[in-house]
């Protein structure tokens, strides 16, 4: 479903179904779910299903089409290539050894080693070349603007702003805080441009899964494209799934504490059930019956609830792995594990759940070095190290469905690379190109469009020079929907960028310099130092309490305030606190949130 | 080369670790020749247990086992049912949900942690089944969890499916403490005082009594709109039903007759009192009412509320035939709750095997697992502990732990793996993955600086 | 080891015991005072002279006297033997079936300087402001009206050493006897010995302005701020020696332009000059190895405090002369790899490896009455018995410098007794009579009161 607009200006591949019809109550009942939030939804067919009150949606989007399209119209783009005498890895069929592919009008038109090569194609010399599907990145935030700082819900965001810059994003009208609102999607936060892609594009990959990792629930994913100037162009599906965190709400709402996030998801799907059956007995006979409520939280939840909408629960550890699954169990969800760094662990759970995992290639690494003065690191650390790059071949063996992503990854060039120590550690080549086409393609929904290289499917390849596993391969050509970007120059190391843009730099907050702050732990105050270093929107400094001294990690700033992550020991553990303030005058104050609940400070700078 | 060696050498320790997987079998174990403290039929010299298929088949002496069943000589040792801790917040991976006065919809089985190593060393303590509990910085906390310590087992095969599920409450300055310094731009939390947390609880009961009322109405086909189902309530229902045990965290002896008296009117009974610091004041109400009381066995002055705590509590307790456990509320404590039960004979002068069932049977029944685990009687949980002595002599160590047949700790093994675990380390540090060069090191653990970090309060963490 | 006060610490010491006096006396006149911090009336017993005949003695420093007889006079051990004679007018105790020991000691506490650890800060007297309190003194901070003092001497603790903590240098540590009506009563060794944390890496920070730093640090930089803080801590030494020094001069010849006083130097003084023994709080090998050359280095009188993994270092302690108070039975292992009896059986370890060393609860006071387990763990972990009994009554004597005058029962020596059912270190022994200077201790505590008051109870 790609160019949406482009197959309905040109009027000639779809016919377009337009539909009120209450014959199929529930599915319509989901494609309104999604209408009102995506505002079009394909099904694997192809047909698109829409609902007359949406109608003033369909007609901005078809304006804005036209619009686009006569922008693009201005530009003039081949609108065939023919890449001949290449290697074709197809993942779908066998191999051709030396073949052709001729790219038209964003599809593949034909594959081969006997494919013809139409007159009016550009014709690549692709002797001495692999093609490959384009890769999938099958889980990251790609795209996305950064997103409001989280503020507790019904108060407006707070006092301490006045005179500061509001953020221009609308406060949500949900019934749930930050966080909760599974409502949230990625679409309505995806950016325009395909510039913003290049990097990971180079790298040869087209087509990737993203959603927000901010929050309890992050929201519904989108598949999209990595090419396109406007958003609906990039979008493949607009709702994919439904993500879901192990983390706690850092407002100092409920959930504090990782208890409190499975009893909130637990009684938002009870509500969203009741609410589902309560609209069901109503829509049959409203006299008598007060009416249920439009809540579009617990409404966004109904198709995961349906089991028509997956749920993808971000767990790495086998104990979070095992907490999904168990999730899942409870209320018959259809589950993905998203990172699954020990989901082998637990590959027998995960077959009996018949649960795909897609497999973060963000393998831990050593970052530092070994000092007669350091401590040895820990037995579990090393294993984890060294089991890492075994999970995929260990899942395949145990035949679970997984895709590979780039988990977070700062560098795109890891994904290949540790997809290689994936096939050093167990995995077939084969596989491993799997992972990261066709099995990601199923996985997403999307495999009878994308994912192989077979005649009428979307034309998004990937072309390099040597094995795309080798250490000296070159992308050399990317394809996406038929459009080509090719490789100025052997990509310089990649800039860190894979998982999603910088934030629209917003007026930021000054809040650098060193605080005497006190930590209000109920019944004893811990006093502290915090040391902060602004440049611009990055936040560095340290964290000095009894507990020691730790650095800062992922310090921001925002028009708000600023937010951090410190990992401090404490009786021989190790608890991760996020912190988020705000400064005013030579006050600071704000909460830190650790697994076992949200604490606040306060104090002064120190001059 | 050189990585085909580490890989087999890696290759061949899990095989080590498969192999001691596998030993662990539930064939016939046959412990002979031991001194069993039977925590309830009193200490039996020179005599041996047959366990069967994971339960304690026969007690007695000379008995028989099949040709191929396992065999220790416990001659000269002592052997006594695996200690009950009441009160514990080990594999949890977290405590406390701090946000609301009641938060009796979370659920510490949602986050246990089976991979701990305080579950290891409590086990190397000789603890088998613990209560583990939601933190106290709630007038009503979360659902707790009553496990056994299957250390190396999935999670789910740790809880005990059918112990009775339990509730933990908090009163008195926990929970008032959690609200003395609410997050800038908050209001404070209620309750603050003493009054309040006791109006919290009631609040909540009187909206769980509607409730249940609700649903009541609802099944009797008197009303036809299903209630919402609601998480913080249901748990409450089941107390009122005497479903669902409340283990009420407290210190002074006002707030926990208070609790008692609140009960007494909606219909249900208190299942422990934890802490209980001050129970001997009102030791003859604890008993009129069978509660049980779960105590630490001489902990004091470490808060206020702390300072009228005595070493002879749980003596008067006993004295007045309320049930007493003692409890460890810390990793650390939980290692040596033999010598605290030992305490018991000192203070006032419990007799030994009452002071054992303090560690055993009593949180046992306090729990509602006394009829699979607490004591070695035919028909039970093979849970058992031999130790080199007499568990109440500080000389004595345990030797060996096992829990439904199941070996979980044997030191012998212990001191044997210590040199598998240095070679597997050796292994792993080889591979290029553990050696990439860096700027900066691991930074040292900070040593643990005091016990009392441990306890149930004193963290701050309010557990 | 000799005790040296210099005349300015005379008089600081006169003129608290007249103001601690004085104190008592409005005390007495408003009772409320005292009690103010929950502290009670500590009853110091009965003097004279007892015999107790028929015990089991055990002497720990020689041989166990199955049958036989103390003499306790004029606070001391008048005799003890086989064949004593009982001088007429003594008070008799009848042991038959008893054990005597010397009274333990814990070498590691802030016994009378912390009441109630949570929710009454007013109690807490343990940690001054600031980093350099050489001068602080923990003699002057007990409160010998400590709830927590009968509570732990009716099980058969009568002597500790009571540190202040916190900061860097934090300040000087008195041995004292559970007994006593003021500070002066229980004072063994006054200015005992000087608390220094030992500088040691962390993740930033610390060093000498906490303030001063703010960047995140990598691990080289961390231990170059160790390192720094090392020689910060070495330099203040010389000025102290150098201050010491210009005092002296002065002293001798007034003609000289008089220095400015400075009373943290002053106090540093002794210390610095290797008179008197400066207890290092270290845990880590890493950190024991740097304290033991630091001591080295700088010729003072070192003895390492916490000592996890003080066996790991045994050459360079035996080399020096440094002794460990161990603080880490009831802790836990730091790091999850470590073997679950890590902690356990470091003082066999360390006495394997012949490293001097004592048994301590580290404890602020509450729980110093469990000194007997710790040791007693330790011995159920390949301390030997004999060992354990010594870690925690003539060891801790020989580290803290008076064992001429206690750590076990023999003639001359201070009349530290303890009568137990039992081996002292069991915890189903019990206590009959304590001995502290002689004196006949009642054995009733706040916790005997309250039992007392409810036991009955219907």
């Amino acid at each position: 479903m790609v160019n949406l607009y482009r197959r309905m200006v040109n009027g000639r591949k779809e016919k377009f179904q337009w539909s009120a019809s209450f014959l199929h109550l529930k599915q319509i009942r989901l494609y309104c779910v999604e209408i009102q939030q995506f505002r079009f939804y394909t099904n694997l067919s192809g047909k698109i299903f829409m609902k007359k009150s949406f109608l003033w949606f369909y007609v901005a989007l078809f304006a804005s089409a036209v619009f686009n399209l006569n922008a693009h119209a201005q530009q003039t783009r081949p609108s065939a290539y023919a890449i001949t005498n290449a290697q074709i890895v197809t993942v779908s069929g066998p191999n051709v050894a030396r073949g052709t592919i001729v790219v038209r009008d964003g599809l593949i038109e034909a594959v081969g080693e006997s494919a013809r090569v139409p007159a009016d194609a550009v014709i690549i010399d692709g002797a001495g070349l692999t093609i490959y599907p384009g890769f999938f990145d099958a889980n990251t935030s790609l795209g996305l603007s950064a997103p409001v700082a989280p503020r507790p819900a019904g108060q407006g965001g707070g006092q301490a702003q006045i005179g500061q810059p509001q953020s221009t994003q609308p406060q949500s009208n949900s019934n749930y805080p930050d966080g909760l609102q599974p409502e949230e999607s990625a679409i309505e936060r995806l950016k325009a441009g395909e510039a913003q892609f290049e990097t990971n594009r180079n790298a040869g990959f087209t087509t990737v899964l993203t959603v927000s990792r901010e929050g309890v629930f992050n929201g519904q994913s989108a598949v999209i494209n990595l090419a396109g100037e406007t958003v609906s162009e990039m979008i493949i599906r607009p709702a994919f799934a439904e993500h879901f965190s192990f983390v706690t709400l850092r407002s100092g709402q409920y959930p504090t504490s990782l208890m409190g996030t499975f009893s909130a998801l637990r009684q938002m799907l009870l509500d969203a059930q009741r609410l589902q059956e309560n609209r069901k007995a109503y829509d049959k006979n409203p006299r008598g019956m007060r009416r249920p409520d439009a809540d579009k939280s617990l409404d966004a939840l109904l198709p995961v609830l349906n089991r028509q909408m997956p749920i993808v629960f971000n767990a790495n550890t086998q104990n979070e792995i095992v907490r999904a699954l168990d999730m899942a169990k409870e209320f018959n969800l259809n589950a993905i594990i998203s990172g699954g760094q020990e989901a082998a662990k637990v590959a027998n759970r995960l077959k009996e759940q018949n649960v795909p995992v897609l497999l973060s290639l963000n393998f831990p690494k050593r970052t530092t070095t070994a000092s007669p003065e350091a401590d040895a690191e820990s037995l579990e650390l090393l294993r984890r190290r060294a089991d890492a790059p075994k999970t995929a071949g260990q899942l395949a063996t145990a035949g679970i469905k997984f895709a590979f992503q780039s988990g977070g990854m700062t560098s795109i060039g890891d994904f290949t690379t540790n997809a290689n120590k994936a096939v050093e550690n167990g995995l077939s080549k084969d596989a491993a190109i799997r992972a990261m086409t066709l099995s990601a393609a199923e996985i997403l929904g999307v495999a009878d469009r994308l994912g192989s290289i077979e005649k009428g499917k979307i034309a998004n390849l990937t072309v390099s020079r040597g094995d795309i596993f080798s250490k000296d391969k070159t992308v050399t050509h990317v394809f996406v929907d038929g459009k080509l970007f090719e490789q100025k120059e052997k990509p310089k190391t990649p800039t860190p960028t894979a998982t999603g843009g910088a934030a629209q730099p917003a007026a930021t907050a000054a809040v650098g310099g060193n605080y005497s702050i006190t930590i209000e732990i109920p019944g004893q105050s811990l006093a502290g130092t915090l040391g902060l270093t602004q440049q611009g929107e990055t936040l560095t400094g340290n964290l000095q309490t009894q507990l020691g001294t730790t650095p800062i990690k992922d310090g921001k700033v925002t028009a708000e305030g600023f937010t951090f992550t410190t990992t401090v020991e404490f009786g021989g553990s190790t608890f991760d606190l996020f912190v988020s303030g705000r400064v005013t005058g030579n006050e600071i104050s704000g909460t830190m949130t650790s697994p076992q609940g949200a604490i606040p400070f306060r104090g002064t700078k120190i001059p | 080369m050189k990585k085909a060696t580490v890989f087999l050498l890696l290759i061949s320790i899990n095989l080590i670790s498969l192999t001691f997987a596998s030993a662990r079998s539930k064939n016939e174990i046959l412990i002979r020749n031991a001194t069993v403290m039977t925590a309830a039929k009193g200490s039996l010299e020179n005599t041996d247990i047959l366990i069967q298929n994971g339960k304690i088949a026969r007690i007695g002496k000379n008995l028989k086992a099949a040709s191929n069943a396992q065999t220790i000589d416990a001659t000269g040792k002592f052997v006594t049912p695996g200690i009950v801790d009441c009160h514990s917040h080990t594999m949890m991976d977290a405590v406390n949900e701090f946000s609301y006065s009641v938060t009796s919809m979370t659920r510490i089985r949602d986050v246990l942690n089976p991979t701990d190593i305080a579950i290891y060393r409590g086990l190397a303590g000789g603890v088998t089944a613990a209560n583990l509990l939601h933190g106290s910085a709630n007038a009503i906390g979360g659902q707790n969890s009553t496990v056994k310590f299957k250390y190396g087992k999935p999670v789910e095969d740790f809880v005990i499916a059918d112990a009775p599920p339990g509730i933990k409450f908090a009163l008195g300055e926990n929970p008032k403490r959690t609200n003395f310094n609410p997050a800038p731009g908050q209001t404070p939390r209620y309750p603050r005082t003493r009054m309040g947390v006791m109006e919290v609880i009631r609040d909540a009961f009187v909206r769980a009594r509607d409730y249940k009322k609700d649903w009541d109405d609802f099944r009797a086909k008197r009303t036809t709109v299903q209630p919402r189902r609601d998480l913080e309530l249901e748990p409450l229902v089941e107390v009122i039903e005497g479903k669902r045990l409340v283990h009420a965290h407290g210190y002074r002896s006002d707030e926990h007759l208070n609790l008692m008296l609140l009960a007494d009117e909606f219909g249900f009974k208190v299942a422990t009192l934890q802490h209980a610091l001050e129970a001997y004041k009102i030791a003859p109400e604890i008993a009129k009412r069978g509660t049980g009381a779960s105590i630490f066995a001489d902990s004091w002055s470490y808060k206020l509320e702390a300072y009228d705590s005595i070493p002879y509590n749980g003596y008067i307790l006993w004295k007045n035939g309320v049930n007493v456990s003692i409890n460890s509320d810390s990793n650390e404590r939980m290692r040596r709750l033999n010598l605290d039960a030992a305490k018991m004979m000192k203070y006032g002068g419990v007799p030994e095997e009452e002071s054992l069932k303090m560690i055993t049977l009593n949180p046992a029944k306090q729990l509602g697992i006394d009829k699979r685990t607490g004591s070695l009687e035919t028909g039970k949980d093979a849970d058992i502990v031999i130790w080199t002595a007499h568990p109440f002599s500080v000389y004595a160590r345990p030797e060996m732990t096992m829990i439904e047949g199941e070996v979980y700790f044997d030191r012998s093994r212990d001191l044997t793996r210590r040199a598998e675990l240095q070679r597997e380390r050796e292994a792993l540090e080889k591979l290029d993955v553990n050696r990439t060069p860096g700027s900066g090191g691991t930074p040292p653990a900070r040593p643990s600086e005091h016990r009392q970090e441990d306890l149930d309060e004193a963290d701050g963490g309010n557990r | 080891m000799k005790l040296r006060i210099t005349n300015y610490e005379l008089r600081i010491i006169k003129s608290v015991l007249n103001l601690c006096l004085s104190v008592f006396i409005c005390g007495l006149i408003s009772s409320a005072f005292a009690q103010s911090d929950g502290s009670q009336q500590n009853q110091t017993g009965k003097a004279g002279t007892f015999a107790i005949t028929n015990a089991r003695i055990v002497t720990v420093s020689g041989a166990v006297i199955e049958n036989g007889t103390i003499i306790v006079s004029d606070g001391k051990i008048a005799a003890v033997g086989a064949n004593v004679t009982v001088p007429g007018g003594a008070e008799r105790i009848d042991a038959a079936g008893l054990s005597v020991y010397p009274g333990m000691i814990d070498a590691g506490t802030n016994m009378g300087l912390a009441e109630v650890g949570q929710g009454a800060p007013a109690t807490i007297d343990v940690a001054e402001t600031g980093d350099y309190n050489a001068n602080a003194k923990a003699m002057l901070g007990v409160n010998p009206h400590s709830s927590h003092i009968n509570v732990t001497r009716v099980n058969g603790i009568t002597t500790v050493l009571s540190i202040p903590q916190g900061g860097i240098i934090s300040g000087q540590a008195a041995v004292i006897n559970l007994n006593g009506s003021t500070q002066n009563d229980m004072a063994v060794v006054p200015m005992f010995g000087l608390l220094v944390n030992f500088p040691r890496i962390t993740l930033g920070g610390g060093g000498f302005n906490p303030f001063a730093q703010t960047a995140p640090i990598d691990f080289g930089e961390a231990v170059k701020r160790r390192d720094q803080r090392i020689e910060d801590l070495k330099k203040l030494f010389r000025d102290a020696e150098n201050y010491a020094k210009a005092q002296d001069a002065y002293a001798k010849d007034k003609n000289l332009p008089a220095p400015a006083p400075d009373l943290k130097m002053a106090a540093l003084a002794p210390y610095v000059r290797g008179e008197r023994p400066i207890i290092f709080t270290a845990e880590r090998e890493r950190d024991i190895r740097n304290a033991a050359k630091f001591i080295a280095d700088t010729k003072v009188k070192g003895i390492i405090f916490g000592g996890q993994e003080a066996w790991k270092v045994a050459d360079d302690l035996k080399k020096n002369n440094i002794a460990v108070i161990y603080t880490n039975i009831y802790n836990l292992p730091v790091r999850d790899d470590d073997a679950y009896d890590y902690l356990f059986e470091a003082p066999a370890k360390m006495a394997q490896a012949g490293v001097k060393f004592c048994v301590s609860t580290g404890d602020s006071g509450a729980e110093v009455r469990d000194l007997p387990y710790h040791a007693g763990l330790a011995g159920a972990y390949g301390l030997s018995k004999d060992d354990a009994l010594k870690s925690v009554t003539l060891y801790p004597a020989q580290i803290l410098g008076i064992a001429d005058r206690l750590g076990s029962i023999e003639q001359g020596k201070i009349a530290n007794l303890v009568v137990s059912d039992g081996d002292i270190l069991e915890p189903r022994t019990n206590v009959k009579y304590v001995f502290i200077g002689g004196r006949l201790i009642p054995l009733t505590s706040r916790h005997t009161e309250l039992f007392e008051s409810f036991k009955d109870r219907k």
